[in-house]
């Protein structure tokens, strides 16, 4: 359990005159389950490529799989399997839900390979994971948001990833879909003893689930257990006013308010 | 009729058209779902740039269409990636500056050359048998391209950055389409001429979206749509002695409304199965 599987020592990431994230000192332990919250423009998705090896650290150093993360290589990056976020999808490309899944053994399997029996079997036992074998000739398009997430955390499995990366998992979708999902990423957490690294702005909907929540704004400002991550002085820091605890514990934050 | 058929040129023009109308609605599919189709059309026209420099300098045309249209197409590609003006801009500047200069070398031309306006406007029963087997070798590789990388261009069709993030060298497959637009092009050049070419790269493809919603499905039709329409194209060119490019292109534009009018898109979406 206590293998570091994601480490990032002070590193620094950003764009030519922006800091998106700066001096993040973290480490993920194999098969932790991990949210990560902030405020938008709080570098969330930042931290979601880097992880991915889509951007080089400015400063400081960021390995994954024990390798530097923008020497990546195509097959470490299969090993990470990652749903984006919500609305990059063109909902009228023309593909089957099994077509979406078996793109997912594409990084895997490397240049000049085409998808085997076998490959076929591991989307389809990906799909049977996420309850949507029996949609495997329906277009992507005809489905539902929610089933929409399934297939796609489907294609991420069908990677046979170590890690799971989720970024807003939960965004646009009502929300008996949105506790479907997270059932079901817990599920695999526990089931396929996945890494998983939940990136979302609804900090109520996965308190219960992590293990270890992260709040990040452009800086770290705290890791750990959600009771002890959760409480009004910590959360202050980086919601300011927009804050409020009700007496059930709830935190509700007005998101919307930040921009950068 | 039959007897048209058996005359060298028409056979020879037959097999043109079928060579580029299929080439050009394969790499249509990818170009239509990857979003390149102005990308495209900026491309041909550098393309006959080139073909206007190598006639001002007594060169062959090909070679210099092929420089003309990489270098062209790659610079949209760096657009894309690390532009700061907005994508349209940058290749409607690209656009208009290379057919400017290829207007430049034809006002260069010491006498008129028909030849030249044969690549602007297509000439594909005057393709000769030296040009036949240039298109035959350019289709070879190109088709051969798509079918080796098939599974990484539709992937990054779908989404470049979830397939760079699954281990896709997404940016290297996706100048590889950019260079095998600029061939297609190329190779088409002479047979449906250098304003129309874009047309048969979008318009079989566009149809197929219309009818399917498989990506295996969309590439098929697409294939047999382009086919269809040069093959019917030159037959009524050469029928009606008609224009061969605006015949093609008009086939193939009769067919894309059909299939709009019928599309199954159009209908009212029902989601299938049970909603979660």
């Amino acid at each position: 359990m206590s293998n570091t599987i994601i480490r990032f020592s002070h590193a620094t990431f950003g764009f030519p005159g922006v800091v998106a994230l700066q001096d993040i000192s973290l480490e993920i332990a194999e098969g932790e389950f991990v949210g990560v919250i902030g405020p938008n423009g709080s570098g969330k998705t930042t931290l979601c490529r880097a992880v991915l090896g889509l951007l080089r650290p400015l400063e400081g150093s960021l390995r994954i799989f024990d390798c530097a993360c923008e020497k990546l290589r195509c097959h470490h990056r299969a090993r990470i399997g990652y749903l984006p976020q919500k609305g990059a999808l063109d909902r009228d490309f023309p593909i089957t839900v099994l077509e979406t899944v078996l793109m997912g053994r594409y990084g895997a399997l490397g240049l000049f390979k085409r998808p085997s029996q076998r490959d076929r079997e591991i989307a389809l036992e990906a799909l049977a994971n996420v309850g949507m074998e029996n949609q495997r000739d329906t277009a992507l398009g005809h489905l539902s948001g929610g089933q929409q997430q399934r297939v796609l955390i489907a294609r991420a499995l069908a990677q046979q990833p170590q890690v799971l990366l989720l970024d807003e998992p939960t965004t646009g979708i009502d929300l008996t879909t949105q506790h479907s999902v997270l059932d079901l990423v817990r599920r695999l957490h526990r089931d396929l003893g996945l890494t998983v690294l939940l990136i979302t702005h609804d900090i109520n909907m996965i308190r219960t689930l992590v293990d270890r929540l992260v709040l990040l704004k452009t800086r770290l400002f705290a890791a750990g257990p959600p009771e002890e991550v959760l409480k009004p002085d910590v959360l202050r820091q980086v919601y300011g006013k927009d804050l409020v605890i009700t007496e059930k514990d709830l935190v509700i934050v007005e998101d919307y308010h930040h921009h950068r | 009729m039959l007897e048209m058929l058996s005359y060298d040129f028409m056979q020879r023009s037959l097999l043109a058209a079928a060579l580029v109308g299929g080439l050009c609605s394969l790499i249509g599919v990818f170009v239509v779902l990857r979003g390149l189709a102005f990308a495209g059309a900026g491309t041909a026209h550098a393309a006959f740039a080139g073909v206007a420099l190598a006639y001002l300098m007594g060169l062959p045309p090909l070679p210099l269409a092929i420089l003309f249209g990489l270098l062209t197409v790659w610079a949209t590609g760096v657009m894309e990636e690390k532009g700061r003006l907005k994508l349209d801009v940058s290749i409607g500047i690209l656009y208009t500056a290379t057919m400017a200069l290829a207007i430049l070398f034809i006002g260069l031309m010491k006498e008129y050359n028909a030849e030249v306006y044969g690549y602007l406007f297509g000439s594909v029963l005057s393709v000769t048998p030296e040009e036949l087997g240039g298109i035959v070798g350019l289709s070879v590789v190109v088709a051969g391209a798509i079918f080796v990388f098939s599974k990484e261009l539709y992937f990054i069709a779908f989404d470049q950055e979830m397939a760079e993030a699954s281990g896709v060298p997404a940016r290297r497959i996706f100048y590889l389409l950019l260079t095998l637009v600029a061939f297609t092009v190329v190779v088409s050049l002479k047979t449906v001429g250098a304003i129309l070419v874009f047309a048969m790269v979008l318009i079989p493809a566009s149809t197929a979206y219309q009818l399917t919603r498989s990506l295996s499905h969309m590439t098929a039709y697409s294939v047999v749509i382009g086919i269809t329409s040069a093959i019917g194209g030159v037959l009524v060119s050469s029928l009606w002695d008609l224009p061969s490019g605006p015949a093609i292109v008009l086939l193939a534009t009769s067919l894309f409304f059909l299939s709009a009018l019928f599309s199954p898109k159009r209908l009212r979406r029902v989601p299938t199965g049970p909603s979660l």
